[in-house]
């Protein structure tokens, strides 16, 4: 019988004990893994929706550049606009390949009982802002035409050649194009022509956003600064920028979660030391026993450390597995929590990831352990066997 | 085989200095069976310890085997626990959670010997125990632990059997029982000291010795 069975039947011995203290380092760690591994699926899908955009950078009227990132990444609705006047000028600047106007607003669809997102932009540098997407169609000609995103074709069975009616404005639309899956948010807009979005919000003048690429993108930051000095009351966001902006909040959203999760492994940590310790001062006449019939100090250290380990590394295990279980339901609530999570799976199981929270938990068992572990070397056999 | 030589024993209890062995001198040869006896706190459990190298003496020289135990440091005092000497408890110490055969086998879990499944049946079918070796203590009799634990104190083939009270907690018929089995292994050669109240069983055994106030007086 080697001393990891011999651990493993000592456990099992006070199985409740051992259950709970086991959920407590399950629940812990499973915290800390699902933390991590929604980190990193977020960071991952941000990177992902900034690489689907074709655009170098966004210029918006002055105010805090995460609504321009919240903007760029999901068609966040910002109550202020820019006139297209500022697009004129631009397009005026050397090196600017394209500047589109962007308007981004709400539409109420009563049929349907939701609110459509209405992305109007000059369609026909669609190419050239969205090179990742796939039409199925055509691109809109004419102001009451408009593509589809993915998902709302889906939902609704919508196919090129359909009519979409708002009764409030009393007004049909022709698909000329379905746009084809992207994973990110552009699935759950519908793109119409920037000028008919204008007329239909009565904002003749306005744009949420101007999308500008630059022709050689070394050259962007002359560029920028060349508008800003142009064109005062601008604020200039680059994809970059929008990334870090992003990263930083993501990252300090992760010292958060991670510090809360480290308090709850902490207790869940004093949790196992005092179940062990118990289970010591329980078992005190026991291991005096052991020592008489031949075992060492070190050979007692070995069981309780043991007994430790194998406690916190079957929590641990069970955490993760917990948390992978239940990724749909924690991205669920992330989703209907956060104000901005990208689209896609943003809990991802990264095996790596759990292979270290496991390891943590081995590493935990070890310092958990290591007390208990010593004070029951302590142990007087004489004392114990005395009763 | 054991010789221990003017061993005192000296030790605090809060601030009150107890001596529990006062100059102990005595030689038990190869094969003997003793039995101890006195009085609570005449200092035969103390003198048990030192004989079974959970406890050194304050002075005076044990010899075991051959080896002079008393100087010995922690890590051959449990080398010679683990090879030489086998331990029998009054309240048997046989862990919950494991069968009657693992419980037997404990020992060579520290020994880091492989266990000898022939050995093993053999010290079953010894105590009578062979077909309870899948039982758990918790279904066992106190006679029937106590037999386990003399079985788990022969694993390691040892070469003495350190039996404290081991009839303490059994009833007559257990008690006899217990003793034809120490009788059994002395006539195979063990030396075995066996401390106990009970004069009958004592009376019985190849010598007597008496300890009072923390002294031989007998034996």
């Amino acid at each position: 019988m080697p001393f990891l069975i011999f651990a493993f039947r000592n456990l099992l011995r006070h199985s409740v004990r051992s259950i709970l203290t086991l959920i407590g380092i399950a629940a812990s760690i499973g915290v800390l893994f699902s933390i991590l591994s929604f980190n990193k699926g977020f960071e991952k899908g941000i990177a992902q929706e900034l690489e689907q955009t074709g655009i170098h950078f966004m210029v918006v009227p002055s105010g805090c550049p995460h609504e321009v990132a919240s903007l760029v990444l999901h068609g966040a609705i910002i109550p202020k606009y820019l006139s297209v006047d500022v697009v004129g000028k631009i397009r005026r600047l050397d090196d600017v390949e394209l500047a589109s106007p962007i308007l981004v607003a709400q539409l109420p669809n009563p049929a349907k009982n939701r609110i459509d997102l209405i992305y109007g932009m000059d369609l026909q540098y669609a190419k050239q802002m969205k090179p990742s997407w796939v039409i199925d169609g055509s691109v809109p000609v004419r102001d009451d035409e408009i593509i589809v995103g993915s998902e709302i074709a889906g939902h609704d069975r919508l196919k090129t050649g359909d009519t979409v009616f708002y009764p409030d404005l009393k007004r049909s639309f022709r698909i000329t194009g379905i746009l084809q899956k992207t994973g990110g948010q552009d699935d759950a807009f519908i793109y119409m022509p920037v000028k008919t979005a204008q007329a239909l919000f009565n904002k003749p003048d306005g744009a949420t956003a101007i999308g500008v690429r630059v022709a050689r993108p070394e050259r962007l930051s002359a560029v920028t600064e060349e508008l800003s000095a142009q064109v005062p009351g601008i604020q200039i966001v680059t994809m970059g920028q929008v990334l870090s902006s992003l990263m930083s909040l993501a990252a300090s959203a992760k010292v958060m979660g991670v510090s809360l999760a480290i308090i709850a492994i902490f207790v869940s940590a004093m949790g196992v030391m005092n179940a062990i310790l118990m289970a010591i001062f329980e078992r005190a006449q026991e291991i005096g026993m052991m020592r008489a019939v031949g075992a060492s100090r070190l050979d007692i250290f070995r069981i309780i450390l043991k007994e430790t380990i194998l406690l916190t590394t079957a929590g641990g295990c069970a955490g993760v597995l917990l948390a992978t279980l239940g990724s749909k339901g924690i991205e669920h609530l992330l989703r209907k929590s956060m104000p901005y999570v990208p689209s896609g799976s943003v809990v991802i199981f990264d095996p790596l990831l759990a292979v270290l929270c496991v390891g943590f938990s081995v590493l935990l068992g070890f310092l958990a352990g290591a007390f208990p572990a010593w004070k029951a070397t302590r142990i007087s056999p004489i004392e114990a066997i005395k009763g | 085989m054991i010789d221990l030589k003017s061993v005192k024993k000296t030790y605090l209890r809060g601030a009150e200095e107890v001596r529990a062995l006062k100059g102990i001198d005595l030689s038990i040869a190869r094969g003997e069976f003793v039995a101890i006896m006195g009085p609570s706190g005449s200092g035969k459990t103390t003198m048990m310890h030192m004989i079974g190298c959970l406890d050194t003496p304050s002075s005076g020289e044990i010899t075991i085997d051959g080896t002079a135990v008393s100087t010995l440091q922690e890590p051959q005092l449990v080398e010679m626990r683990k090879r030489k000497i086998g331990f029998v408890f009054q309240q048997f110490y046989l862990i919950p959670g494991l069968s009657v055969i693992d419980n037997i086998a404990l020992p060579l879990l520290f020994s880091r010997d492989k266990k000898d499944k022939a050995h093993i049946q053999s010290l079953m079918e010894l105590v009578g125990l062979k077909h309870a070796a899948k039982r758990k203590p918790n279904q066992l009799s106190g006679g029937e632990m106590q037999r386990v634990a003399i079985a788990r104190a022969l694993v390691n083939n040892p070469k003495l059997i350190l039996a404290d009270e081991p009839t303490g907690n059994l009833d007559s018929e257990n008690s006899d029982l217990i003793y034809s089995l120490f009788s059994d292994l002395h006539r195979h050669g063990l030396t075995i000291i066996m401390v106990t109240h009970n004069t009958e069983l004592a009376s019985r055994a190849e010598r007597m010795v008496r300890l009072k106030d923390g002294q031989v007086v007998s034996g």
